[in-house]
């Protein structure tokens, strides 16, 4: 399965749902997407990440970048329910302390 | 070992995706778990997306990338091989997943995901190729079974029949789902042969699962109906630990060394 992204638009949040595989052939297309919504004035996202069956650094690569922007603009992107393999991952590069993990996206969105 | 997979591949992103899709085949069939097959999948894309990137530049035109998925005894080889100018990946000095977000850039982490997710990683340049070989290391048993002759399984825990007819048995590094099996194997091999004494060494185990303590149970259990028993001697402080939560301490002779134990039954016999 390639990559899907659902997007909502909540009160103080904008969600994506991400589904499939994030590897170097799309993650440009996410982060995209996510540019998107800091170029709107959106800077409070949540990225749920428990329909990601795989993702290769090229994925981290591109949250790390929005991570950072969004900051600057006073806002955050948190994470909702990685899969084990992924929080691994996050973990192996330090990013588990520098992104905001939450277990059910729920709590990711009421965290705003 | 003739369990071989290859497959050349375009030198473009869009092509990636097949590599991993033959990785993931042929790591499963070298009975990798779930857990390391994802490891595999992810170096290969990660190292394969770097050739891509950064060895060809994004030309894809005659430029292919060959990847190679063997079996040798206990270990899962990939070998990626390409033609693309002289790079040793390796060469370069890995971020740190400590820096804090402000000094951090956001990518460069192909190359430490390898070395990390991988038991073995090295470079070498070949007649003009760049070759870099990627080792999972194979699950015990798995390793064990496909080895050819007969008996090498109770190889894999060293254990010895003394004069007495008593048999030590020293299994080490963790016994765990993947490693208790090779354990039962080794006991139930000497109970069935009449040796009811066993004595366990655990001085070289440093974890032991649930699946662990069930065949020692049940070994102990065995050995006891034939007037035997099976000792434990050597357990590192965690290990008594795991021990006394399950109660087991109760049900086990337990020894600090084999020596003791050894002589302890010395004295009843």
């Amino acid at each position: 399965m390639a990559m899907e992204i659902n997007v909502s638009e909540m009160r103080r949040v904008r969600l994506f749902e991400v589904m499939g595989r994030v590897d170097s052939t799309n993650a440009t297309e996410l982060g995209s997407t996510l540019d998107k919504a800091a170029d709107d004035g959106n800077n409070n996202l949540v990225l749920d990440l428990s329909g990601v069956e795989y993702m290769s650094s090229a994925g981290l690569r591109e949250m790390v970048r929005i991570l950072k922007r969004v900051k600057r603009n006073g806002g955050d992107l948190r994470i909702a329910n990685p899969s084990e393999r992924v929080k691994e991952v996050l973990e192996l590069a330090g990013l588990d302390s520098i992104f905001e993990i939450y277990p059910t996206q729920v709590e990711a969105v009421g965290s705003f | 070992m003739a369990d071989v997979n290859s497959l050349v591949i375009a030198a473009r992103l869009d092509d990636v995706r097949l590599a991993c899709d033959m990785v993931v085949d042929a790591a499963e069939a070298a009975a990798l778990d779930e857990r390391a097959v994802y490891h595999c999948q992810m170096a290969v894309d990660e190292a394969l997306t770097n050739i891509i990137e950064h060895g060809y530049e994004y030309e894809a035109d005659g430029n292919t990338i060959e990847i190679r998925c063997a079996i040798e005894d206990d270990r899962f080889v990939i070998t990626i091989t390409d033609d693309s100018p002289a790079f040793n990946p390796l060469g370069h000095t890995a971020p740190d997943p400590g820096e804090p977000l402000d000094t951090r850039e956001p990518g460069g982490w192909g190359i430490y995901f390898i070395r990390k997710l991988m038991d073995d990683v090295h470079y070498t340049r070949v007649n003009n190729h760049n070759q870099l070989v990627l080792v999972k290391n194979r699950p015990l048993v798995e390793a064990a079974q496909s080895l050819p002759a007969s008996g090498d399984v109770e190889e894999a825990f060293a254990s010895r029949v003394l004069d007495n007819g008593a048999v030590v048995i020293w299994p080490s590094g963790r016994l765990d789902s993947n490693t208790s099996p090779v354990l039962e194997q080794v006991l139930n091999s000497h109970l069935q042969r009449g040796h009811y004494w066993l004595f366990v060494d655990l001085a070289g185990v440093e974890y032991i699962a649930s699946s662990g303590l069930k065949i020692l149970v049940s070994a102990w259990r065995r050995a006891n109906e034939h007037n035997g028993d099976l000792v434990l001697s050597g357990l590192q402080p965690r290990i008594i630990e795991i021990l006394e939560m399950v109660g087991f301490d109760m049900l086990f002779q337990i020894f600090p060394d084999l020596d003791d134990a050894l002589q302890a039954q010395s004295k009843r016999a």
